[in-house]
């Protein structure tokens, strides 16, 4: 009850902060360089009348709070704009575009946390003996090479080289196999999707992966040096419980909000990751909404990652407060 | 007192082998600690005693190394080492193996109440969950059984609404009451002997003083034996029955509790009743110890309490005194490791004053200990290897 309080609460406190996001964007978009009316016209013969008519037909005639609120009132009945390029509705776009997204940011999570916390705590355990050294080196290169650099020699590599992995495109297992070719099956489509989805996914979740590792790592030291560690020892708790509970639990907060917080990294590196993989996702979009100066496109997906943010944010701390019973939900005592 | 001690120690040894060199931490202390009574280990701080009272258990931790002596416990070894068939020591066959001393030992023989009440909890368990765990692992009872064990526990040492509190978190207690829990997690578990660390130093004065009068009940209720590892005299001559002080990793004088406060022998136990604030004197009438402990990584020669000791003399630089029976009282002995109470055999009357040992100048005279050391050349012997 006190959660779901705390979750409406924290809900609430959201609100502005999408406000101002929304406000923010908006005049970006929209008091930048370039003037979307041209660029659709672009090598054509018009005339003044045409201009006008089309600045009217998009509402660009009007004064940009006007706009601002026409905006804001479509976006509260989840009308996002048409789009120039496309010369469909943004929602739609967003919508066929953010499963890759979602997928591929998703499981470059799991894999980051699956490999980093064990990693983490083995090298917290073996302080300063050469596994510790080695998974010291490999987040030290982890975090220092762009995703996109990964992506290309793991293409090379896996893709060229061997002719493992495929080097493009993803298979959605969501859809029916029959709509692809050459897939019979559902176990066949799982096994593709997974098979395609397997190096994007290194290549957004390394850098994720290095960052959580160290600190699980730091994290486990400072709480295996706790002196709750210190009394499970004295009252004979096996050593490997006291890895798996007593310390990992302390040691488990900091991730959450690295989680939460790296989500914006996360986010941006798909933009990169989905290019060089050629993957028809949000990041593409995005990518092709800004080089066609389409400024509702633009909108809608910097307000949809601005929403995925805030959400990310609000999921850490509710989590927090789950898992740390020191979180006092905002009350006073 | 009975026969066999429940404890015996016996020159034991512990070392930090750091980078700067060989700490002597605890260096070849010796007591014992019987059935149903508290044993006092006082000193400043860094005087080994927390090294000691972990070592008793095998919970020094690297670069710590527990490297000679012997612990025995209800004629168990829980530490020895013996000569190896190359001149080098190992340990000993019927030491207990880590895995023993884990299951048989910590906790359920000896458990520990530490001093920082509001670390030594898990801030991610209820407190009751955490003292079920331990009762389950040190007495093999039920999930079911443990948790009403814990909930009697906790109303035992005084924590009111036992059921409610049992399911809350450590940061819901005051630093008192979470005292009280660990106390109940000792007890609980129901050992023999219970070291208490400093267990009272973390809390105010009028929480210790309730602490310490719920300790004293459940030590005669129990009957349980305590050590009580403290710096405060004040808090010895409430309940321990008898006292180990110890200086730089060695116990100085040993004697029960009386005995220590009414006919006390070693200088450095002196110094430390005069620089205990009492109410019928002022700060200004306060005597501190001069100057600090030294490290204990390159100790003093000779006594190692010789460079802030009042009664210094040039002897006392070059003669480490054992710890020797000065005393009897009522078949129990007083023992002192300092070289007054050695005269016979060092000369410490005609050796002269190192009257500038209490103000730091001490150390730069060498020349008056090298002519004592001529006019008395079998002075060193009682000392003999202890100070290298």
């Amino acid at each position: 009850m006190k959660l779901l309080k705390y979750t409406i609460y924290r809900l609430l406190q959201a609100i502005p902060v999408l406000i101002g996001i929304s406000v923010i964007t908006f005049l970006l978009a929209n008091l930048g360089p370039g003037d979307p009316v041209s660029l659709m016209l672009q090598g054509q013969e018009h005339s003044e009348e045409l201009v006008r008519s089309i600045e009217q037909r998009y509402g660009l005639d009007r004064p940009l709070h006007e706009r601002y609120l026409t905006y804001m009132a479509g976006l509260l009945e989840g009308d996002l704009g048409q789009s120039i390029h496309y010369q469909r509705p943004v929602a739609d776009l967003i919508l066929d575009r953010i499963g890759p997204t979602l997928l591929l940011v998703l499981s470059a999570y799991a894999f980051a946390l699956a490999t980093a916390i064990p990693l983490g705590i083995v090298a917290a355990n073996r302080r300063n003996e050469p596994t510790d050294h080695a998974s010291r080196i490999a987040a030290l290169v982890g975090v220092s090479t762009p995703s996109f650099w990964i992506g290309i020699v793991l293409i090379l590599i896996f893709a060229v080289k061997l002719g493992w992995l495929p080097s493009s495109g993803l298979i959605y297992p969501w859809r029916p196999p029959s709509s692809y070719p050459g897939i019979s099956g559902h176990l066949e489509l799982y096994y593709e999707s997974i098979r395609h989805l397997l190096l994007p996914m290194i290549a957004l979740g390394t850098l994720q992966m290095a960052t959580i590792m160290r600190v699980e790592r730091t994290q486990m030291i400072e709480s295996l040096q706790g002196e709750y560690v210190k009394l499970a020892r004295a009252y004979g708790v096996p050593e490997r419980t006291i890895l798996r509970k007593h310390a990992f639990q302390v040691a488990q907060l900091p991730i959450i909000t690295i989680v939460g917080l790296n989500l914006s990294t996360a986010l941006g590196g798909a933009v990169l990751v989905e290019t060089v993989f050629n993957i028809n996702g949000m990041g593409q979009l995005f990518v092709e909404a800004i080089q066609q100066n389409d400024y509702q496109l633009v909108m809608g997906v910097t307000m949809l990652l601005g929403v995925l943010f805030v959400v990310g944010v609000i999921i850490t701390d509710i989590s927090y407060a789950y898992v740390d019973p020191r979180v006092t939900y905002g009350e006073r005592e | 007192m009975s026969s066999e001690p429940l404890l015996r120690v016996e020159n034991l040894k512990t070392q930090f082998f750091t980078e700067a060199g060989t700490v002597r931490a605890v260096d070849g202390i010796s007591f014992e600690v019987y059935e149903g009574e508290i044993v006092g280990l006082v000193g400043e701080s860094g005087a080994g005693k927390s090294v000691a009272s972990m070592s008793l258990l095998r919970l020094v931790e690297r670069p710590g190394e527990i490297v000679a002596g012997e612990v025995t416990y209800k004629g168990e070894t829980l530490f020895g080492l013996e000569d190896g068939p190359n001149g080098d020591l190992r340990k000993r066959d019927e030491m207990l193996s880590n895995e023993e001393i884990r299951t048989r030992i910590r906790g359920n023989e000896i458990a520990v109440i530490f001093q920082d009440p509001m670390e030594s909890l898990n801030p991610v368990f209820t407190v009751g969950g955490q003292l079920r765990e331990f009762i389950e692992l040190n007495r093999g009872l039920s999930e079911d059984e443990a948790r009403r064990e814990a909930i009697d526990m906790l109303r035992e040492v005084g924590i009111p609404d036992p059921e409610q509190r049992y399911e809350e978190y450590p940061h819901q207690f005051s630093g008192g009451m979470r005292q009280r829990v660990l106390i109940a997690m000792a007890l609980a578990c129901e050992p023999s002997l219970i070291i208490a660390d400093e267990p009272t130093t973390a809390l105010d004065v009028t929480v210790e003083g309730q602490i310490l009068d719920l300790v004293d009940d459940l030590q005669k209720k129990y009957g349980t034996s305590f050590i009580w590892v403290t710096h405060d005299l004040g808090v010895v001559a409430e309940i321990c029955d008898r006292v180990n002080v110890m200086y730089l990793g060695e116990i100085v004088e040993q004697a029960p509790v009386d005995e220590l406060f009414y006919d006390t022998k070693h200088p450095y136990t002196q110094a430390l009743l005069e620089s205990m604030p009492r109410p019928d004197r002022t700060v200004a009438d306060l005597e501190p110890i001069e100057g600090v402990m030294p490290e204990a990584i390159n100790p003093p020669s000779g006594c190692r309490f010789h460079p802030r000791c009042p009664d210094a003399r040039a002897v006392c630089k070059r003669v480490h005194p054992e710890p020797k029976v000065v005393a009897d009282a009522d078949g129990e002995p007083h023992r002192a490791a300092c070289v007054k109470h050695d005269v016979f055999d060092v000369g410490y009357d005609e050796s002269p004053p190192l009257e500038g040992a209490v103000d730091g100048e001490g150390s730069r005279r060498t020349d008056e200990p090298q002519s004592e050391l001529a006019a008395n050349p079998a002075g060193d012997e009682p000392g003999g290897d202890g100070g290298e």
